[in-house]
């Protein structure tokens, strides 16, 4: 029984054992099937996953890399200009530094060991009379220091700040001595030897530029109006534009000169319109506009007087301003005609200027107008849409759109500053344009930082205003007739006044033909120009041939008449001073003579005084220089032999340091020279 | 050919057929002795010849313009032996150091003894006197022993130039007189010292293409020597500071003799020599040689040695480099008078090439690097661009401004092999390990390396012969800038067969895991030879066996191996090991418990210390000293034959073997003892251990199966496909009590199987030990 007991349970646990098993089997064989499968699927994404990461690794790898040297590079470049910065302090056999600006870095620091807690105040360096016993350079601090120290309760004096400050001068190659007055200046005394490596190294190299940050300038000038008269007013912008240039370009400014052309507007309809009349075939044949103020004068008669044409002509206006061909070409072949006579007074003056006219910037208006809508910065105003200059919302503001949906010029100055800042990517806008314009321009810039388009951190923007130019009776200059002066009439009457005064001086007799219309020019224009640089821009001025052509004052003539005198020097001399290298192999500059020295001190101050002028854009402190230098130079040439003869006239002794002198005070006005625009002619 | 009419003419001069067939193929001697035939006329007379061929053979090319002088002496007798002939060419070299300097006649006439004759009379006079007076007693003393050069030298002193020939005969005569006939012990050689150098020479595997050329430092029959010391004494003739000028190559300018003058008075005339690895790998083996030559030198001649890290290229460089090569160089025994870094100079060197540029021998050139590449680059298209421009742009390189790659420094010159205009500086905008963000620009070893060598006033400049080619831009670098010129010397290279030590390679064997780091014993960087029990003392008497000849060498390990052996044998204990122990009972254990035995360090010289061990009842045995079937021949323990147990005075006999009844396997002996003494002496003795501590000992074998493993040509599959599978095994053995305490890179001889050392590894209970090398050069194999 017990057997069979077993037996049965046996069995049935066997039986029930078996399909026990056969469940578990195929639930094993399930989930190995399934770890297969899983198996195979993170063996497929471990494997893509590890090529993808490794593919991101090397460019991961190759980034790091690149900004590893990319900060290196960095490092290494912010080095490099810090270095610079400090040799430019330092004044380590650089030329190419003011004197002043040496001065300033040398008492700045000065003051600021002396005195830590002043230590930004900025050292004050005034230039002494050339010819005063004091020194050749001043530092003025010393009082006012003296002064704030009070307010603060300390009682010193400004000698003993004075002394204070000289104890902490570092040596500085420029500086022959230092001494204190008992108010308390330091007078600074240039070291001779300095000044004598400066001259040679010029006479060598030329003249350097002073060292100044580089920028991209642009400088809006001339810009006269098709179809109009070029009147003074545009010769003076013309003038002084085209010094601004060439010496912002010796200062190694990245220039870019724009004639900013009146050749978008109303009037072109009306003169379309007469063209058509006057001139059926334009189309193929070019119009032989003789006048083109006389044919504006006849267009406007007729616009004012005849309502058809008038019509037509406001017609003409939306055809030119929609592109259409007809129109455009008309306009081109107005265009043409003022261009030309443009550029004939450009190259009588010897001006380089690009145009870029009022019609370049049609499409960038549309464009600054949307960008001013965006910002929401246009206001509606009984139809028109303005903008105010500054947050404020005083004076007076822009009309960016006028109630009939036209543009004016606040319009295409806004879009001229835009592109210039934008495009152009200048960091120095000037505009040289009369003083009438200041408000519109002060709006104008105000608006454009407004809006965003300047920095004031990174951008310079200047109006550079001139007064009138007036006639003999201190009335708007005017022909005697009273029209407006032509100017190329003007310079024809020059060309006459200085043929004159030529021949006066017998000079058609000394010299070729050649050489004589090279005279001649030289000083109608010349003196054209340095009348007009040699006032303050900002006042008005009287034209009046007979001053400009004296021979005597700070005029050009007495300037260029020196020049050639200086030149004639070392020709006289017998010997070849053409190799300058050469001479200053064998020969030395010496400053013994106090008027040698006194010219040397002056020629120095050239630096100085480009600096000088970029800083406010004047340039009749570079006239007033180069009259100094010729005066000086005379006082020199008056006392110091550079050539010596006998009473029959044979050279006894050549002075070779007094000749090289002599050449580096040319090579000073050559370069002055040819900023203002004179042409040094060697004969004259 | 002309190479006939040559042999013919040069045995008219007094050759040998075979020599004169010698003398052709050197370029030099023949071109010499052709200009030497054609300034002679009239039939020579008797030596006048051979006396060319001498004069031929030892014209420097500094001299050269002087050989129709020289011709002209030796023909008109007034140099009549090969002494006078000498001392000509030695004058004349003194004065190449002036440049353009005149020969002074009569000064080389005295300098010569032009005219001097020397009669027998007053030889035999001069020699008598020295024999029967001076050198009487030495004589008698050591008798035929004595080197009768001595004499001659001594005589030579008082009378210059008394005739080799006849003053050798007199003083032959004149110690015969002295001494009589040569007696039996006379003729006995004195034991010779050199007999192991000699020995070990036949051992060397040195690769026969040797060429050895006339500027090589040692003449090309003789060899090395047993230390670098014994070496540099003996066997290297390098100049003497200060006399650079005399060195073959060397470019004298106008300013030479001012500037060795200034270099003498600022080393006062000694020796100065630098080790110049770039701090961007591990040293090797090869490195080896050249801090052996470097300061071996130095050392040699009471000189200086720097340590220079040419540390010029910032991208490699590592703390870590610095820090070993250091260290090694120090392992090795040596000290630095000083450690320098190229990088100290960049600022020099800068300005250098400035007024390189300045005087229009450096361009900033252009050319991408890939256009330079290849045989024949293309000549740079700015080669002429003006000074001031290139000192323009060198400034904005140095400032940053160009782009990396746009722009190099190159030098105006052509080396040897064609190559034009080597390059002197590159762009890299990587920081320096020492100038951090201070350049941008970096010279290249051909600027640096000269110019540091000059600002370091290095005597001896020793380099590898592939830098022999830059010799020549060495020289022109340094005396473009007229700053004092060093000379360069190069030697062979040494490689290692069977080895690799290529830093990439290295790199590559260990992220591919045959070895474990850079250390690792296989390898032979200079940590994997320390690391593998190898003493610097052994590394440094190989490279003095290697000599400093021009030839490149290439040994194989079991040269090292064998001047590893030399130092271990009588540096390193003895100790008693089993590799794979086999358990045996000595049933008939003759004492009551374990005992101490005394056993010598060194068995031969017991003076140098013992150490204790213990024997017990239970003691282990090498697994292969015991034998169940022995072949012929075995002598050591079987069933049937009793071997003796080392140091213990017992001798055992098997009386059962156990095996594991699974497996078949041994896996006990039951022995019986007898004393030695009285037992009947055994054909072997083995090494046991009772009472163990175990060790972990690895054995090491070639890392690569062919002996050039980056040979394509030997191994097409690359090196990596060449790797000896079984290179390294590690085995767990039994050693004795007197090895717990050992400190990492102890030595000792393991008796009978090999030397081994401690391992870094080791730290407490855990005991490495690496097997150094073999006992004998094929023990390894079995």
């Amino acid at each position: 029984m017990w057997q069979n007991f077993f037996a049965v349970s046996i069995k049935n646990s066997s039986i029930g054992m078996i399909s026990e098993l056969k469940i578990e089997l195929n639930t094993l064989i399930n989930l190995e099937y399934d770890t297969a499968k899983l198996q195979a699927i993170i063996k497929q994404t471990t494997l893509k996953q590890h090529t993808d990461f490794e593919d991101h690794y090397d460019y991961l790898t190759k980034l790091q890399m690149e900004n590893r040297k990319l900060k290196h590079r960095f490092a290494v470049i912010k080095k490099s200009i810090t270095e610079e910065q400090e040799t430019n302090g330092k004044m380590h056999n650089d030329d190419n530094l003011s004197i002043t600006e040496h001065l300033e870095k040398v008492f700045t620091s000065a003051i600021a060991n002396a005195y830590p807690c002043f230590c930004n105040v900025r050292a004050i360096i005034a230039a002494v009379n050339v010819s005063s016993p004091f020194g050749d350079y001043q530092c003025n601090n010393a009082m006012g220091l003296s002064k704030k120290m009070k307010i603060e309760g300390i009682i010193k004096a400004a000698r003993d700040i004075a002394v204070d400050i000289q104890k902490c001068i570092p040596e500085s190659p420029i500086i022959e001595k230092l001494e204190v007055s008992s108010a308390g200046f330091i007078n600074i005394f240039l070291s001779k030897k300095f000044a004598v490596r400066s001259l040679t190294n010029m006479l060598r190299d030329g003249v350097r530029p002073p060292r100044v940050l580089k920028q991209r300038v642009l400088v809006d000038f001339s810009s006269p109006n098709i179809a109009k008269q070029m009147h003074v007013g545009h010769l003076r912008s013309t003038i002084i534009g085209e010094s601004i240039c060439r010496l912002l370009e010796f200062l190694q400014h990245d220039v870019i000169r724009i004639n900013h052309l009146g050749d978008w507007g109303t009037q072109f309809g009306m003169l379309i319109a007469h063209l058509e009349d006057c001139f059926p075939n334009f189309i193929n044949e070019s119009p032989p506009i003789g006048d083109l103020q006389e044919f504006y004068k006849e267009s406007k008669k007729r616009f004012d007087s005849d309502d058809n044409f008038k019509k037509r002509a406001y017609n003409r206006v939306v055809t030119l301003q929609k592109g259409k061909t007809e129109s455009i070409k008309a306009w081109q072949h107005i265009c043409d005609v003022s261009r030309k006579e443009f550029q004939q007074i450009y190259d009588r003056l010897d001006v380089t200027i690009h145009e870029r006219g009022e019609s370049f910037y049609q499409s960038r208006m549309l464009k600054v107008v949307e960008f001013l809508r965006v910002k929401g910065l246009l206001e509606f105003d009984d139809g028109r849409e303005i903008m105010w200059p500054d947050d404020s919302k005083s004076g007076i503001p822009l009309t960016i759109i006028k109630s009939d949906g036209g543009f004016t010029y606040d319009t295409s100055d806004m879009a001229a500053i835009r592109h210039r800042v934008e495009e152009d990517l200048a960091t120095w806008i000037i505009y040289v344009v009369d003083s009438g314009q200041s408000t519109h321009f002060n709006a104008i810039f105000k608006a454009a930082k407004r809006c965003g388009i300047l920095n004031s951190n990174v951008h310079r923007v200047d109006h550079v205003q001139f007064g009138l130019v007036l006639g003999e009776d201190g009335k708007k200059f005017k022909t005697r007739s009273g029209d407006t002066v032509k100017l190329a009439d003007l310079l024809d009457e020059g060309m006459k006044y200085s043929l004159k005064q030529l021949q006066e001086r017998g000079r058609d007799q000394i010299l070729t033909p050649e050489e004589l219309v090279e005279a001649q020019e030289a000083v109608a224009y010349g003196c054209i120009k340095y009348t007009d640089l040699s006032h303050n821009r900002i006042s008005d001025y009287i034209f009046s041939f007979d001053k400009m052509l004296d021979d005597r004052g700070n005029t050009a003539v007495y300037l260029l008449y020196t020049y050639t005198r200086i030149c004639s020097i070392a020709r006289n001399s017998g010997d070849d001073f053409s190799n300058l290298g050469a001479i200053l192999d064998t020969y030395n500059i010496k400053l013994d003579h106090k008027k040698e020295w006194k010219l040397a001190k002056t020629l120095l101050k050239l630096h100085d005084v480009l600096i000088q002028c970029a800083r406010g854009l004047f340039l009749h402190y570079l006239c007033e220089f180069c009259y100094e230098v010729c005066v000086v130079f005379t006082e020199f040439y008056d006392d110091c032999y550079c050539i010596e003869k006998n009473k029959s006239g044979q050279i006894i002794s050549v002075n070779h340091s007094r000749i090289l002198l002599c050449e580096a005070t040319a090579v000073v006005l050559r370069k002055c020279f040819h900023i203002l625009g004179l042409k040094p002619v060697s004969k004259m | 050919m002309a190479g006939e009419d040559l042999i013919i003419k040069f045995q008219e001069l007094g050759m040998s057929e075979q020599k004169a067939k010698e003398t052709i193929k050197n370029a030099n001697v023949t071109r010499n002795l052709q200009l030497a035939l054609a300034e002679t006329t009239k039939p020579l007379s008797d030596g006048v010849g051979m006396l060319l061929y001498h004069m031929a053979t030892k014209l420097k090319p500094q001299i050269a313009a002087e050989l129709p002088l020289l011709v002209r002496y030796i023909s008109e007798r007034k140099l009549d032996n090969t002494q006078r002939v000498d001392a000509a060419l030695e004058y004349l070299l003194k004065c190449v150091q002036k440049k353009n300097a005149t020969v002074d006649v009569a000064e080389l006439d005295r300098e010569c003894g032009v005219g001097v004759v020397v009669t027998p009379e007053e030889i035999e006079r001069v020699v008598q006197h020295k024999v029967k007076g001076t050198y009487k007693q030495i004589l008698l003393e050591q008798r035929y022993h004595f080197n009768s050069f001595k004499i001659m030298q001594d005589v030579r002193n008082e009378l210059k130039w008394a005739d080799a020939k006849f003053l050798k005969a007199a003083i032959d005569v004149e110690i015969f007189d002295l001494l009589g006939p040569k007696t039996e012990t006379d003729l006995i050689p004195l034991p010779k010292q050199n007999e192991k150098q000699l020995k070990v020479k036949a051992n060397t595997d040195v690769k026969s293409d040797v060429k050895v050329s006339s500027t090589s430092a040692a003449t090309p029959d003789d060899d090395g020597a047993n230390t670098i010391a014994e070496l540099m004494k003996t066997k290297v003739h390098f100049h003497a500071p200060g006399d650079n000028f005399k060195t073959d190559g060397y470019v004298v300018t106008d300013h030479t003799e001012q500037l060795l003058r200034d270099h003498l008075q600022r080393t006062g005339g000694r020796v100065q020599t630098r080790f110049p690895p770039e701090p961007n790998g591990i040293l090797h083996i090869g490195h080896a040689k050249a801090i052996n030559i470097n300061f071996g030198y130095a050392a040699a001649q009471k000189g200086v040695c720097y340590l220079r890290y040419d540390d010029t290229n910032p991208e490699k460089e590592e703390e870590k480099f610095f820090i070993g090569i250091r260290q090694m160089v120090e392992w090795l025994g040596y000290t630095p008078y000083k450690i320098t870094y190229s990088s100290d100079n960049f600022q020099q060197l800068y300005e250098w090439a400035v007024v390189l540029i300045k005087k229009n021998l450096a361009y900033v050139c252009h050319q991408k690097a890939e256009e330079l590449k290849g045989f024949n680059p293309p000549p740079s298209p700015w080669r002429e661009r003006s000074v001031d421009e290139s000192l323009q742009l060198f400034e904005d390189m140095k400032h940053g401004k160009i782009d990396e790659g746009a722009a190099t420094l190159r030098l105006k010159l052509t080396l040897e092999e064609g190559k034009q205009d080597p390059v002197a500086y590159r762009i890299k905008f990587i920081p320096h390990h020492r100038t951090g963000s201070d350049w941008c620009i970096y010279p290249t070893y051909d600027y640096t390396h000269c110019l540091c060598d000059s600002i370091e006033d290095i005597t001896h400049s020793l380099c590898t012969k592939e830098f022999q080619s830059r010799r020549s831009s060495y020289y022109w670098l340094c005396n473009a800038l007229n700053i004092y010129c060093p000379v360069q010397w190069e030697y062979g290279r040494l490689n290692m067969n069977y080895a690799l030590v290529s830093k990439r390679k290295i790199a590559k064997l260990i992220s591919e895991r045959i070895v474990h780091d850079w250390d690792d014993p296989r390898l032979f960087t200079l940590t994997a030879l320390r690391r593998r029990g190898f003493p610097a003392e052994a590394i440094n008497n190989f490279c003095a066996q290697m000599g400093v000849t021009g030839a490149q060498i290439s040994v194989d390990p079991s040269m090292l191996e064998a001047a590893v052996r030399d130092v271990l044998n009588v540096t390193a204990p003895r100790r008693l090991v089993v590799l794979q122990p086999l358990k045996v009972t000595i049933s008939n254990y003759p004492n009551a418990g374990p005992v101490e035995l005394q056993v010598p360090n060194f068995p031969q010289n017991p003076s140098l210390g013992l150490h204790k061990i213990t024997l017990d009842r239970v003691i282990y045995i090498e697994r292969s000293d015991f034998k169940l079937e022995p072949e012929k021949g075995y002598r050591r323990l079987s069933t049937k034959q009793s071997v003796g147990l080392r140091h213990a005075g017992l001798v055992i006999n098997v009386q059962e073997v156990i095996r594991d009844p699974a497996t078949g396997e041994v896996v006990e002996l039951v022995c019986n003892s007898e004393s030695a003494e009285q037992a009947e002496k055994p054909k072997a003795f083995v090494q046991w251990v009772s009472q163990p501590i175990e060790l972990e000992v690895r054995l090491y074998e070639q890392l690569f199966k062919h002996k050039n493993p980056e040979d394509p040509n030997e191994v097409p599959g690359g090196f990596l496909s060449d790797i000896n599978e079984n290179s390294m095994s590690v085995m767990h053995a039994y050693s004795d009590q007197s090895l717990r305490g050992v400190k990492v890179y102890d030595k000792f001889q393991f008796e009978r199987i090999g030397f081994f050392s401690v391992d870094p590894e080791t730290s407490g209970t855990r005991i490495v030990f690496n097997r150094t090398v073999g006992l004998k050069e094929d023990s390894g194999k079995k």
